[in-house]
């Protein structure tokens, strides 16, 4: 798989417009469900997703290949979701979207409501972290990269991601078990 | 950690339906405009260097300064009472100065304080006296 991904992109490079459209329907499903995770907000995943697939294509010719590809385009999606929600703190956006998200929230819960309730806790814990716990904590435990990937994708050192993800976990730890109690 | 078993199994989210074709279709949007964009640029870069170059020509080529011989007889035109002067004490023995002007020297020193104008005059009634400098 990495091996087409390198030669996806290779044509990417190259301005070829199906090698794109592949790589996107490799990744959409992945992106959107992490720019999910990060701003709490579906529709605004889903715009922020196109962005950074614009992005990819439009600066493919910047990427290089000591890094994998995944590494880079969650790079690209991290930045991305990190600027709306600086700009949506300062301006306290309350959008019709956040309907919409309610709305996906109710048909969670109407699935499996014992999960559905859990999981809400730990999303609304997680929606409670400062992105700089949030990213490394989303990308290691649910997107599965290692810390060494995160280390090379937030250009931070494997110890201050190690350090971010413990405390991440601890303050998800302590606000599931105020949910519980 | 249970917490970390959580995260794992939480319920992910997809893409919706015809997502790749909304990404294709604003890339083709995208290039559009990049490619109005780029020709405006280079529109006005051309007319910019076209102005530039028509600017320099009529400057050096149309209005360049007039040769060194005729500068040298513009003392006359700036004071008509000279020739008056020159005509009554015509026994007086002129000599002729012609000095040539460096015009790329004048151009490289040119600031923006005011021009210093020098105006020769006879300051002296001694006629047997030639101007020295």
């Amino acid at each position: 798989m990495k091996m087409d991904e390198q030669a996806l992109i290779r044509r990417i490079q190259s301005g070829d417009e199906a090698a794109f459209e592949e790589i996107v329907s490799i990744y959409k499903h992945k992106i959107v469900n992490f720019l999910y995770q990060l701003t709490g907000d579906y529709e605004r995943a889903v715009e922020l997703a196109q962005e950074t697939f614009m992005r990819v294509y439009f600066k493919a010719h910047r990427y290089r290949e000591i890094a994998p590809f995944s590494s880079w385009i969650y790079t690209i999606a991290s930045n991305l979701a990190k600027t709306d929600l600086k700009r949506r703190r300062r301006h306290n956006q309350v959008s019709l979207d956040d309907v919409q998200h309610r709305a996906y929230e109710d048909m969670l819960s109407t699935d499996n409501p014992e999960r559905s309730g859990m999981e809400k806790n730990v999303q609304s814990a997680l929606r409670g972290l400062h992105p700089r716990y949030r990213i490394p904590v989303i990308l290691k435990d649910i997107e599965g990269f290692t810390q060494e990937e995160i280390a090379v994708m937030l250009k931070k050192p494997v110890g201050t991601i190690k350090a971010r993800i413990s405390r991440g976990r601890s303050y998800l730890k302590r606000e599931l078990e105020r949910a519980m109690a | 950690m249970e917490e970390y078993e959580l995260l794992t199994r939480m319920e992910r989210v997809e893409a919706p339906p015809g997502f790749e074709q909304r990404v294709m279709a604003q890339l083709g949007l995208r290039k559009q405009r990049r490619r109005k964009v780029r020709r405006l640029t280079l529109t006005l870069s051309t007319a910019t260097a076209a102005l530039a170059v028509v600017f320099i020509s009529v400057n050096f080529l149309v209005l360049a300064p007039g040769s060194p011989d005729r500068m040298a007889g513009l003392e006359q035109d700036i004071s008509p009472d000279f020739q008056a002067d020159s005509r009554s004490t015509s026994r007086i023995h002129t000599i002729p100065i012609t000095e040539a002007l460096d015009f790329s020297g004048e151009i490289r020193q040119v600031t923006h304080e005011p021009r210093t104008i020098y105006i020769l005059e006879q300051v002296s009634d001694r006629t047997d006296t030639r101007i020295i400098y």
